[in-house]
């Protein structure tokens, strides 16, 4: 009886928990509250069930008898929902269930029916409840990988650990000595140099140093919480040893003194071990956590062929880190609050500055143990507990955020540390902030908006009651006033900025509806510096070290922020600054150095502000604020006298000297003016990747292009003797999208640019004849009397009608060009809707002969295409690339590698783009990029990634959130359905869909074909492979050279250039062919179009348009050999071999390259044949 | 340079065999190709030549020869000089090459299709008579000669039918002796009409794209009349067929001769669009009875369901595709 109840309590208890997930992910998904309502935001959302539950019962009061049957149907829908939920419930779960008092059980049944009762509520809940099932199978599938396990590698290390303590508890203690005696002694006896800290301890010191046996050996940190992660490399476990009170004295917290007795101690340890364990073990000296105070002994197994100890096998990937530790009440917690001074100068004791640091790395040393004992309490209270601290694991790993100083002193610890803080208080009236009810995935969400909505370096989060500032220098503050620490004392300001940027992105990612954020929350890796940051910066200090600089790293790195982040100014929105740390040191070496050798700057650029090159200074009458000036940018800073008649101190930076950006202008001035680093010492990583362009990324190259538009749109619409009105007139071209590889008017020697694209769609008339083919020629006698009357307005256009698709005769037959003395050149076609009611009657109309129908289908398509979706996805693209200043670079760079990687004749540029945009629009778990540079590496990185057989690419063209979720789904149905019906991918194999174009196949019906779109991913995935192991070493331009081995023949182009140079008598016919008229010739696509039209169905063609002048050709897999047929579409070979009785047929590779050599007369240079 | 694995490529099975006199009961001519500086490899055509013998015969049919696989620069000179010259001397009277065989590749070939659409369209008037078939307003041509696509067929007729059997039995002996053969370009044949190849060609055809306006504007101009005149025809055919009953008595139904203008048509359409509103503004609400709540509200249970299905399915997908979650 009583298990029945159980089971009820518990089917029924879960969903409840369900509900209230929803009821927060609402209220989540509101995003950036202010910071005020934050405090007050987790009250409400414990609130919300129960004032839920109130009006439910009344609710039900007023109801009638005909709620029955609705209570079934919830329970079964709820059971449904059961099979998962009960299913990763683990039995810690019941066993909990089992202890929870009468008056929760009795709540919680009585909420549980009100729930049953609840409604299903609005469709836009159900909608998030669909998103979150997903993720949260998702988030339970990575738990079930990353949760700890106990396996060989657990065990070895427990027996270590036991080794260890046996050791330790059996030490003889070492009797008073004064420092030089300790440390000659340990230094002679057992060969172990003492780890002082520095400044090391005065030679007169009156203190002693001993040995005792420790007081306590515990084992703290995340190995005994199972708070690790399964897929660690290698399993680093924290071993602390109390060292007995009696060994300090009062006033041992001031000047070092503490770090020196636990030097002193830590090296007895060692020693201990080194003659107990030489064989077994490997010993050395780290700072724990790159904090230069605290040395720790850092243990890994020895290699195997000396193990004395049988059992133990060091084989397995362990770290042990022993260090030393004092109790609670050896000093008090007053002193060390982060306002006091404990490094007292003999000197100049009147000013005392406060040394938080210091404290807090002292007063963590005391709190070791008390928070193990916390954050166990709470893992033992909140079950959800510890997948969240997986979970902020994985998420902090990926985004390469540690505990150790150089990470940025965020790490597992303080992830663990700041949830249990926020589970015990912090919100208002001391209550606190998170629900022991949470599941890990709204602790971790939660916890990413505390992180994300308050600015903790501005106003601290207090734990308990108590009232405490942050330090005012960006660095973060939780005071944990009960035990009265500062758990985030080690997080660097500049890191702290990164983590809420992460933590505000990941949130949005979070928020959309519209993309599973999974993966970018948790499966992308993002910590490489190259896609991460758009400038990094290798700088090598110098290995002496002036006597003046201050020892601490963090304080070095501090004023190197502070210097950069005023010089930069809004010039960079996150300035990330990361140290490369001595490595763990022998026993018996003196610590090296405790200074950084190499530190990596990186930069995100705000794209509006770091071009400029006039920075205004304070005015010249504020003396005191000009000199500050003058002393922080010494002679750089002029006194200038402006436009408006202020005279203010300013700097004038000109762009592109010797080829350096402004930015690196700016910080090579500041770091030698500061720190004394010259040149040689700084190197700024991949020059820039807009250089890759023709006359860089900048938009302004196409404004002369645009403006020969407007003009052309506006002498067309000025013409007053055309038959019918204009309605519009679009552009339709990359050209004036910002978009093309090259900007408009640059074109090889001896080409002249293509023309843009333009339409233009008359009103509506019944004179058009009622015929597709009839329409085509109307569309010529318009365009025939529209450049008469063009050519008659403006003297400096010349209009000519050209031909086209003269194979298809319902397809446009006539364009017309027109040219304006600048040299631009546009391309016009005539849009008439009613093209496209009369094809879609003929795919219709059941009289028809299948071939005229398939014509008919794909005359329609090009009718959608050239007309609706191209001038739309152009309109579409030249505002977004106003709104985002890198996108419009990104593109074109991007396209260039399409194009130098010789796929551009087979990936329209339409999808091109909306890659590119893509990262701009959905740029999870990045921020928008903001340069050239990122924008085109997480293009690529998301390309190499794409797996287009199941994914369909889905992109918002409208900047402002059009596309919603059931378009979205709309879109993806679609995209199941081309999969269902052509899973071999025949014809689809990329899916492009925007909120303009919900069909997904515009750009690619028909090509690519899969080889293809293969071979694409196999690029993009090398040339990631290539980034990430060169890193900052990183050659841009190697990224868009690939062999040409792997093509069966190669046809080198003679360019124009060549053909120009040799005047002779060949460029008699050139010379017929007068300037204007040779606008939009471009005879290597005309012999590619000749090329795939004679030989399309033996081979296919690789071509990257102006970029590399090759056609490389690959024999297609249907050439080979087969049973001779009469009809064959290719040139063949008969042969017979004398074992088989039929004669075979081969396609005659020689005899058709001959061809092509005759075809390509003069094109080609040369035929390489690439033997296989 | 980034490494690359190499595409998908089916690489060419290494057999030793040889070619073959005949295939079914085509003789395989080997033609030898001239040389070019861009590709100084000796390589070889094989042409397949029979009588000619299509389902339907006609009276010239003996006389003519069937060549397959013809090179894709041959035009009627090369081949005359061909059979002339190097196959027994046949005399040639006609060369009628027939389109390339349409490929998979969904692009036609230009080159190929035969220009020249019947003006002729539309209904086929009863009692008024086949009309005549006239070709009007072509546009003008834009390539100054046509290609042959891989695999294409020729059709090669003789004088008489001796001279057809007679460059046959040539070629059989040309092929038993060894005899090389040589392929003449349309220039070595002293074909004085065939255009150069290569940037000529496309240069060529980049002017002939832009023809002259007063043509261009001829062809629309005689295009659109005949147009026009075509459907006045057909709307007059069909006036009459409503006037005049048939020999049953009964009138055919036709579509009306007028028809309406554009804006009456789309204001039309707006007006119906109204109405409906109105009409749906009527009827009673969808969450006017319980029932109807009820139902709805079963139908977004259910979809909370099937949703939860659906995102196990694509889970069990992502896991087949991915295999196990890694952290990257």
């Amino acid at each position: 009886m009583a298990d029945r109840a159980m089971k009820r309590r518990k089917v029924e208890h879960t969903p409840s928990d369900d509900e209230a997930d929803d009821a927060s992910f609402a209220s989540f998904g509101d995003g950036e509250d202010e910071t005020a309502q934050e405090d007050s935001m987790a009250a409400e959302q414990r609130a919300l069930p129960e004032d839920d539950e109130r009006s439910l019962h009344q609710e039900r009061i007023e109801d009638d008898l005909d709620s029955e049957t609705e209570v079934i149907a919830d329970e079964t829908s709820d059971s449904g929902e059961d099979v998962d939920m009960v299913d990763d419930e683990d039995d810690e779960h019941s066993a909990h269930n089992a202890v929870v008092s009468k008056q929760d059980i009795k709540a919680k049944q009585n909420r549980n029916t009100s729930m049953a009762k609840k409604q299903v509520p609005s469709s836009a809940f159900t909608a998030g409840t669909f998103k979150s099932n997903m993720f949260k199978l998702q988030v339970d599938e990575l738990l079930a990988q990353i949760r700890p396990r106990r396996g060989k590698r657990e065990e070895a290390v427990d027996q270590a650990l036991h080794a260890l303590k046996t050791t330790f508890d059996s030490m003889e203690p070492v009797a008073p000595l004064s420092v030089s005696e300790a440390r000659r002694k340990l230094l002679t006896t057992s060969k172990v140099s003492v780890p002082f800290p520095s400044p090391g301890p005065p030679k007169d010191a009156k203190y002693t140093l001993q040995h005792a046996k420790p007081a306590g050996i515990n084992v703290v940190g995340s190995y005994p919480l199972k708070t690790n992660s399964r897929t660690d490399t290698v399993l680093k476990v924290d071993m602390m040893v109390a060292m007995p009170s009696a060994l300090f004295q009062e006033k041992d917290y001031l000047n070092y003194r503490y770090f020196y007795k636990r030097a002193y101690y830590l090296a007895c340890l060692a020693a201990a071990i080194q003659s107990a364990h030489r064989d077994t073990y490997e010993v050395q000296f780290s700072d724990f956590r790159g904090d230069q105070l605290k040395p720790v002994l850092v243990i890994v197994p020895k290699a195997p062929q000396s193990s004395v100890n049988d059992e133990i096998k060091p084989a397995a990937k362990w770290r042990i880190n022993v260090m030393p530790c004092v109790n609670l009440d050896v000093f008090s917690a007053s002193k060390l609050l982060p306002t006091k001074n404990c490094i007292r100068n003999t000197e100049q004791s009147s000013d005392l500055k406060p040394t938080p640091l210091y404290n807090s790395s002292l007063r963590s040393d005391m709190l070791l143990a008390t928070y193990l004992e916390v954050i166990h309490g709470v893992a033992g209270r909140c079950e959800a507990f510890r997948d969240s601290c997986l979970l902020g694991a994985t998420w902090l790993q990926q985004r390469g955020f540690g505990s150790g100083i150089a990470d940025g002193g965020f790490g597992n610890f303080e992830w663990a540390a700041l949830i249990a803080s926020m589970l015990q208080g912090g919100g208002p009236n001391g209550k606190p902030l998170l629900s022991d009810g949470y599941s890990s995935y709204q602790l971790f969400k939660a916890t990413l908006q505390a992180l994300a909505v308050r600015d903790l370096s501005k106003q601290a989060l207090v734990i308990a009651p108590g009232n405490i500032k942050p330090v005012g220098d960006g660095s973060p503050m939780v005071w944990d006033g009960a035990r009265h620490h500062n758990i985030l004392y080690k997080v660097t300001p500049w890191a702290y900025a990164q983590l809420r940027q992460e933590a505000k992105l990941t949130i949005t990612t979070l928020g959309d509806q519209l993309y599973d954020g999974f993966d970018s929350t948790f499966i992308t890796k993002k910590k490489d510096a190259m896609t991460r940051f758009d400038v990094s910066v290798n700088i090598s200090l110098p290995k002496r070290s002036s006597p003046d600089q201050p020892e601490d790293i963090r304080v070095q790195l501090a004023r190197m922020h502070d210097v950069l982040k005023r010089g930069l100014g809004d010039r960079t929105t996150l300035i990330a600054l990361k140290p490369t740390l001595p490595p763990p040191w022998q026993l018996g070496m003196t610590k090296s150095e405790s200074r950084p050798r190499v530190i990596t700057l990186g930069f995100v650029v705000d794209p509006d502000n770091v071009h400029r090159t006039v920075d205004h200074g304070p005015s010249a009458e504020a003396k005191a604020e000009a000199a500050a000036f003058r002393t922080f940018w010494g002679d750089k800073a002029e006194l200038r006298r402006f436009k408006d008649g202020s005279i203010t101190e300013s700097l004038i930076w000109a762009a592109g000297e010797d080829g350096q950006t402004i930015l690196e202008q700016i910080v090579r001035h500041l770091l030698a003016k500061h720190f004394s680093l010259v040149t040689e010492g700084v190197s700024f990583s991949a020059k820039d990747f807009a250089s890759l362009l023709r006359h860089g990324a900048r938009t302004a190259n196409f404004q002369p292009l645009l403006e020969a538009y407007k003009q052309m749109e506006m002498d067309v619409r000025g013409l007053e003797a055309l038959p019918l009105s204009i309605r519009h007139i679009m552009p339709a071209d990359g050209q004036l999208r910002y978009a093309s590889i090259r900007p408009p008017g640059v074109a090889a020697a001896g080409e002249k640019g293509l023309p843009a694209q333009v339409t233009i769609q008359f009103e509506g008339s019944t004179r058009w004849p009622d015929d597709v083919v009839a329409i085509q020629r109307t569309k010529i006698a318009f365009l025939l009397k529209l450049s008469e009357l063009l050519q008659e307005a403006n003297g400096g256009i010349t209009a000519r009608i050209g031909l086209e698709n003269q194979h298809e005769d319902i397809l446009n037959q006539g364009f017309l060009d027109i040219v304006y003395e600048s040299g631009a050149a546009f391309r016009m076609r005539i849009y008439h809707d009613r093209e496209q009611t009369l094809l879609e009657r003929q795919l219709k109309d059941n009289n028809l002969a299948p071939s005229v129908k398939e014509a008919a289908a794909q005359a329609l398509a090009k009718h959608k295409r050239d007309y609706i979706r191209r001038p739309a996805q152009t309109q579409a693209i030249s505002r977004m690339c106003t709104r985002y200043p890198a996108l419009s670079g990104t593109i074109r760079l991007f396209k260039k590698w399409f194009s130098s990687h010789l796929l551009s004749n087979h990936i329209a540029e339409e999808v091109i783009e909306l890659i590119a945009i893509r990262t701009f629009v959905q740029p999870w778990p990045w921020g928008v990029p903001s340069s050239v540079q990122t924008g085109f590496l997480r293009a690529l990185h998301w390309l190499a990634r794409w797996d287009w057989r199941a994914e369909p690419l889905i992109v918002d063209l409208s900047g402002n959130d059009e596309l919603k979720l059931a378009d979205g789904q709309g879109m993806r149905t679609r995209f199941e359905a081309w999969r269902k019906l052509d899973p071999s991918l025949n014809r689809i194999v990329l899916f492009a869909a925007t909120n303009l174009d919900p069909d997904g196949t515009t750009w690619t019906d028909g090509h690519p074909q899969r080889v293809v779109a293969g071979r694409m991913t196999a690029l993009a995935r090398s040339a990631c492979a290539h980034i990430e192991e060169q890193q900052s070493a990183l050659q841009p331009a190697s990224l868009f050279a690939s062999s040409l081995s792997d093509y069966d023949f190669v046809l080198q182009l003679d360019t124009g250039r060549k053909r120009s140079k040799a005047v002779a008598y060949k460029n008699l016919e050139l010379a017929a062919v007068d300037d204007d008229t040779s606008i939009g010739y471009n005879a290597a696509e005309l012999f590619l179009y000749e090329l795939e039209s004679l030989y399309g169905s033996a081979i296919l063609f690789f071509h990257g348009g102006q970029e590399r002048s090759i056609i490389a050709g690959l024999w297609s897999p249907g050439t080979s050999q087969r049973n001779w047929k009469m009809n064959l579409p290719y040139s063949t070979i008969p042969s017979k071999s004398s074992k088989e009785v039929g004669i075979m047929a081969k396609v005659n590779r020689e005899g058709i390259l001959s061809d092509i050599a005759r075809l390509g007369g003069d094109l080609i240079e040369s035929i390489e044949v690439n033997a296989r | 340079m980034v490494p690359v694995p190499p595409p998908d490529n089916v690489m060419p099975t290494k057999l030793k065999a040889t070619v073959p006199i005949s295939v079914n009961d085509f003789v395989v001519l080997p033609l030898t190709l001239p040389t070019t500086p861009s590709y100084p490899v000796d390589a070889k055509h094989y042409l397949y030549l029979r009588l000619n013998a299509p389902k339907l015969p006609t009276d010239s049919t003996p006389r003519e020869v069937f060549c397959v696989n013809v090179p894709f620069d041959a035009t009627a000179a090369t081949l005359k000089v061909l059979f002339s010259q190097q196959l027994g001397g046949g005399r040639l009277e006609e060369v009628r090459f027939e389109g390339g065989i349409r490929t998979s590749k969904g692009i036609a070939a230009p080159l190929t299709q035969s220009r020249g659409k019947k003006r002729k369209r539309g209904l086929e008037f009863e009692g008024g008579g086949e009309a005549e078939v006239v070709e009007v307003g072509q546009l003008p041509q834009v390539w100054d000669r046509e290609l042959h696509p891989g695999g294409s067929t020729a059709v090669v007729r003789f004088v008489d039918k001796e001279s057809a059997e007679l460059a046959l039995r040539a070629a059989k002996q040309a092929v038993k002796s060894g005899r090389t053969i040589m392929w003449d370009t349309p220039a070595s044949a002293g074909d004085e009409d065939a255009r150069p190849l290569g940037s000529a060609r496309y240069l060529a055809h980049h002017t002939l794209r832009y023809p002259d306006p007063a043509t261009l504007q001829e062809s629309v101009d005689t295009f659109i009349s005949a147009f026009n005149a075509q459907d006045d025809a057909r709307n007059k055919e069909l006036a009459r067929l409503r006037a005049v009953p048939d020999e049953d008595g009964f009138v055919t139904v036709t579509r009306g001769a007028k028809q309406k203008p554009a804006e009456l048509v789309a204001e039309e359409a707006a007006e119906r669009e109204r109405q409906k509103k109105k009409r749906e503004r009527k009827q009673v609400g969808e969450d006017f009875y319980r029932f109807q709540n009820r139902e709805k509200r079963k139908e977004e249970q259910r979809g909370l369901v099937r949703g939860f299905e659906e995102d196990g399915r694509r889970l069990e997908e992502l896991r087949a595709r991915r295999g196990r979650m890694r952290v990257e």
